[in-house]
């Protein structure tokens, strides 16, 4: 790209072609079923700790497949792994290990 | 009377022995210091301690000879299994004892030498008899009679293991090979080598008729020293492969005993107590058959003792791999010969696991009690329910609860009435221990306000947690099975029975091998049906398979232990499957075509409602 | 030469396969287990796109009868190939020889109490679309008490592994407006929300019919699965879903639940797979030969298939498949002859 000097006011939109997914490659190594959620909400409106924050992990997921990690990942630190969203995910998505292992692969 | 035959009381055949001798001694010496040198300073204090501690040090020894020797669980198991152990194990401790008494009695001079006991036979003959000395012998060939005995069954245990009760054996190692053969070896080179020279050095029935035998077919029985050269050899590989192998346990366990009877427990996966763990380990496969992963084959190398020999290995990875595994149902450390603590070894790993995002539990302390419940301050008689985060999920289960409490006049508060704060124990079983403290500290700030003397809990996973790691300052946590057949026993509610149905009790792992809760359960149910057993029940039960304890199995693999479970409980074909927790139930219920229902609804079904009884 | 064919299941495929059968001269045997014809549909009350009367379809299905031997309440107990035969003998004693048989078995309403979490069975207040249109055909339900705010679940059974249940049950979405619209004319003041994962308006009309209920009846959609229910101490429903659209968890207090309780196989499909050698796939309905080209053949000689014993179908496309397995039943019998 040229440089003209000057830049423009930071767009809002998500560049995915600048996305690197190499870290979201690796989730998916360890723990496949990160890419089975189809997004009904059942975890977000079960959460425990999500009555108390802001934490969503159909949000985390979704920051992730864009490539906006340093959005989402914060909201994981209230997480208290009690297994609620295991028991309700109708994909049958293994969230326990998903989280732990974001929270190994992932840097905040 | 006997004398020496040999004036320098040495010949070279006993060279292997004491190379293997010497070896395993200073491997052990070494382990041993390794081992306590690893312990933190105060398990180490109290190990010492517990040395001089005349009620402890009697426990030790009564299982040194119960465990070690005498293999009293294996025989509670298992006769046959039993009797294989036992007579090996003991049998070869008293040729040991009987020939050191030998020597000592005999040739008092020669009681340093570590090789004389063992070869006692080839070094002495016999010049005349007498009752002490043909005793001492026919307690030799007796011993060693009852050592062969075991070593006859083990030989056909190895290739036949069903018929010996097990339907899966381990896989043994290259090494493990080597030192079984030379273990098998062993005697009947013995029983060889005595032959050959009771003419001389001599025997008692077992030995004496080898000696005609030999004597009857070969032209030169004298000619015997090959014979003992190769009981040592045997001996001397046994000994130079044995820390190699699995019968490392045999020294291992001796020392294991008094470190857990000291009260010392795993804190790193592969280090001091844990380090006295994994070799003491000796590869029965018990947990093999007794894993519930095991109903997949591939679930097999799973199992903790592939686990111990990856750990051995080093092999981080594939350890690590069967520890994420692990549903932590506790039932392969139930048992195991030796008990040893599967759960907490894998744990140990999970813990050392590092994480770059921390959980962050500082919004908790911002929450004010007073927002969750209105329990704050309720004191004097009432008990404090605490339902559970699973409950939102089966709402019969706390309605149930709460139709009891009424219908028995208790003044009850919901604890967690308008958001639960997690107990913690899913953070534990995940290896991240210190995370849970903030959620325990939280949760005891809230009980011990409330001032309510009693904690009810209608969740397994959560009652353990609370008597395990909460300090409550004595308020007094039960699980609903236990609080529920207390107001029965006592009559505060009454049951009808009903006489035409049957149903099957199923033990969840938190509360039974967990806590050890087994009778209140079933005694409150034989009020309202007829219990009957399930295929294993108490310690034996299978995990539903929804534990929190696994991270990473499959959706799939989980139907399939669920399955299996489920078979084993429908066994005398109930008419309804009644568990005490609530993940056990939600699993079942998935699967089940039998009906599932939770313990509290049981109850609160068949509760005789006062005003109707007046 | 007449040859028999044995139908099993007395519900619109049925019904529908029957009667053509006999039209291509061959006399059909029909089966049902409940004590009507009619199946499921028979319990409806009015049906989508347009809310066409069920009474009317039913009436036109069995208007004509005429040379078509049927047995209510009646099971099957055994079936054994004979050669070119099949022997079946039913629970009512009578047995038959049929030439080729057809699997009208339709499907198994999912049990909502299985989802312990939505309460079925244990709130006063929650019912599911069956007990609506039982409620639509005869205005009793104590559980309906002038709702304020009724809520409908989508996928209740449906798109759901924990239930064992991993298809789309294709007819509740359209179903739930239906209902929700149905319900608004009830009760004109109340508010009507709609819960779903994704709203599949795939046939002709039913995008009108989604207009509609937006439009005309001011039915509210919210984009998420309800995670869990709960009473309050007033007998009221509190209702938990993330509204995914949003962004954020949200809880509503509602006067009725209305479950979506969607398709699930037969629950006696492995019986009679095990009598015959047909196949059964995983997600428990029979499979045909190939789900395009013979969606209507079994893997067995003179076993056919017709309607949701294959799998969730609507209405329309159950009363074609019946009509393309008894065309297929006619060919097979020109082939063997």
């Amino acid at each position: 790209m040229i440089d003209f000097g000057y830049s423009l006011t930071p767009s809002s939109t998500i560049e995915i072609d600048d996305a690197d997914m190499s870290l979201f490659d690796e989730l998916c190594a360890v723990e496949p079923d990160a890419i089975k959620c189809m997004s009904c909400g059942s975890c977000a409106a079960s959460c425990t700790a999500g009555v108390f924050t802001d934490l969503n992990l159909r949000k985390v997921l979704l920051g992730l497949q864009r490539g906006c990690e340093e959005d989402v990942l914060p909201q994981l630190k209230s997480c208290m792994l009690c297994g609620k969203c295991h028991i309700v995910c109708p994909r049958g998505i293994n969230t326990r290990h998903l989280i732990l292992s974001i929270c190994k692969i992932y840097n905040i | 009377m006997m004398r020496e035959r040999f004036i320098s009381g040495y010949d070279h055949f006993v060279l292997p022995f004491m190379v293997g001798m010497i070896f395993v001694l200073l491997w052990c010496i070494i382990g041993v210091i390794k081992i306590m040198v690893q312990l933190e300073r105060k398990d180490r204090i109290k190990v010492y301690k517990s040395l001089v501690n005349p009620v402890i040090m009697g426990k030790n020894v009564r299982d040194w000879f119960g465990d070690c020797l005498f293999h009293v669980k294996l025989w509670r198991r298992n006769k046959v299994l039993g009797y294989m152990h036992s007579s090996i194990a003991f049998g070869w401790f008293m040729l040991i004892v009987i020939g050191h008494i030998e020597t000592f009695l005999y040739i008092p001079e020669r009681g340093g030498l570590f090789y004389y006991p063992i070869f006692f036979r080839y070094f002495m003959a016999v010049e005349s008899t007498t009752l002490k000395g043909s005793l001492l012998f026919f307690l030799m060939d007796f011993f060693l009679l009852v050592v062969l005995s075991g070593i006859i069954l083990a030989i056909i245990k190895r290739f036949r293991s069903k018929l010996m009760g097990m339907r899966r054996t381990t896989k043994l190692t290259l090494l493990d090979r080597v030192g079984l053969y030379s273990l098998w070896a062993i005697f009947p080179l013995r029983l060889i080598a005595e032959g050959f020279t009771a003419g001389v050095g001599g025997g008692s029935f077992l030995t004496v008729p080898v000696n005609w035998l030999f004597a009857s077919i070969l032209s030169k029985p004298e000619n015997f020293t090959i014979a003992w050269w190769a009981y040592s050899i045997a001996l001397g590989t046994f000994m130079i492969v044995l820390p190699y192998t699995r019968y490392m346990h045999i020294p291992a366990e001796f020392f294991l005993i008094p470190l857990k009877n000291a009260g010392i427990k795993v804190r790193r996966p592969r280090k001091g107590y844990a380090l006295a763990e994994l070799y003491s380990c000796p590869s029965c496969g018990v947990c093999l058959d007794a894993c519930p992963m095991s109903v997949d084959k591939a679930g097999l190398k799973n199992t903790t003792v592939y686990y111990i020999r990856q750990v051995k290995r080093r092999n981080q990875p594939r350890a690590l791999a069967i520890a994420d595994k692990c549903l932590m149902c506790g039932k392969c450390s139930v048992l195991c010969p030796i008990n040893i603590s599967a759960i907490d070894l894998r744990l140990a790993l999970r813990k050392q696991q590092p994480y770059n995002i921390e959980h962050d539990f500082s919004y908790l302390d911002k929450i004010p009690n007073e927002a969750l419940t209105s329990a704050i301050s309720v004191g004097g008689e009432k008990v404090l329910y605490y339902s559970g985060c699973m409950s939102s999920l089966t709402p019969m289960v706390s309605q149930s609860v709460q139709k009891v409490l009424t219908t028995a006049g208790i003044d009850f508060t919901l604890m967690d009435e308008q958001g639960t704060i997690c107990c913690g124990r899913p953070l534990l079983l995940s290896g991240r221990t210190e995370e849970a403290k903030a959620l325990i500290e939280k949760n005891e700030q809230i009980i011990k306000e409330s001032g309510a003397p009693i904690l009810l809990v209608s969740c397994a996973i959560c009652y353990r947690i609370f008597k395990e790691d909460y300090d409550l300052n004595g308020v007094q946590v039960m699980h609903y099975t236990e609080y529920f057949e207390q107001l029965a026993a006592e009559g505060v509610i009454k049951l009808r029975k009903q006489e035409k149905l049957k149903y099957v009790y199923h033990d969840p792992c938190e509360l039974g091998r967990g806590c050890g809760i087994y009778e209140a359960p079933r005694k409150a149910l034989a009020r309202v049906a007829n219990l009957v057993p399930a295929a294993k029940e108490r310690k034996e039960s299978i995990c539903c398979g929804g534990s929190l304890g696994s991270l990473t199995l499959t959706h799939e693999e989980r139907g399939r232990i669920t399955e299996n479970s489920i078979r084993n409980l429908t066994a005398n074909s109930p008419d309804r499957i009644v568990t005490a927790c609530p993940l056990c139930m939600k699993t079942f219920s998935r699967q089940s075509e039998i009906k599932v229902v939770d313990f509290a609804q049981v109850i609160a079904e068949n509760l005789v409602e006062k005003e109707k009884e007046e | 030469m007449k040859r028999n064919v044995l139908i099993i299941g007395g519900g619109p495929a049925g019904m529908e396969a029957a009667r053509r059968i006999r039209d291509y001269g061959h006399t059909p045997i029909l089966i049902e287990k409940e004590s009507r014809l009619g199946g499921h549909l028979a319990k409806w009350h009015k049906l989508f796109p347009e809310g066409e009367s069920t009474e009317e379809l039913l009436t036109s299905l069995t208007a004509d009868m005429e040379g078509i031997n049927y047995f209510t309440d009646t099971n099957i107990v055994s079936i054994n190939k004979l050669k070119n035969l099949y022997v079946a003998i039913f629970s009512n004693g009578i047995s038959v020889q049929a030439d080729a048989i057809l699997f009208a078995t339709g499907f198994s309403m999912f049990p909502a109490e299985k989802k312990e979490e939505y309460g079925y069975g244990i709130y006063n207040h929650v019912i599911t679309n069956a007990d609506l249109e039982h409620f639509f055909n005869t205005g009793k339900d104590p559980r309906i008490k002038e709702p304020k705010v009724i809520g409908f679940v989508h996928c209740v059974g449906s798109r759901d592994e924990k239930a064992g249940n991993r298809q789309c049950s294709k007819v509740c979405c359209a179903t739930a407006l239906k209902q929700a619209c149905e319900m608004k004319e009830l009760y004109p003041d109340a508010t009507i929300y709609c819960f779903y994962m994704d709203l599949r308006m795939f046939g002709r009309k039913y995008e009108d019919l989604y207009l509609n209920a937006q439009r005309k009846y001011g039915i509210l959609f919210v984009r998420g699965r309800v995670s869990e229910v709960s009473e309050d101490i007033d007998g009221r429903l509190v209702v938990k879903a993330e509204d995914t659209l949003v962004g954020k968890p949200i809880r509503i207090t509602m006067d009725l639940l209305v479950l979506m309780a969607g398709m699930s196989p037969c629950v006696e499909n492995p019986k009679i797979a095990s009598m015959t050698g047909v196949h059964i796939g995983e997600d428990g309905f029979f499979m045909p030969r190939d789900l395009l080209y013979r969606s209507v053949e079994s893997h067995s000689k003179g076993i056919f298939f017709a309607g949701a014993a294959t799998g969730p179908k609507t209405i329309p496309e159950t009363l074609n498949e019946a009509r393309a397995a008894a065309m297929a039943i006619d060919h097979y019998f020109k082939q063997k002859a």
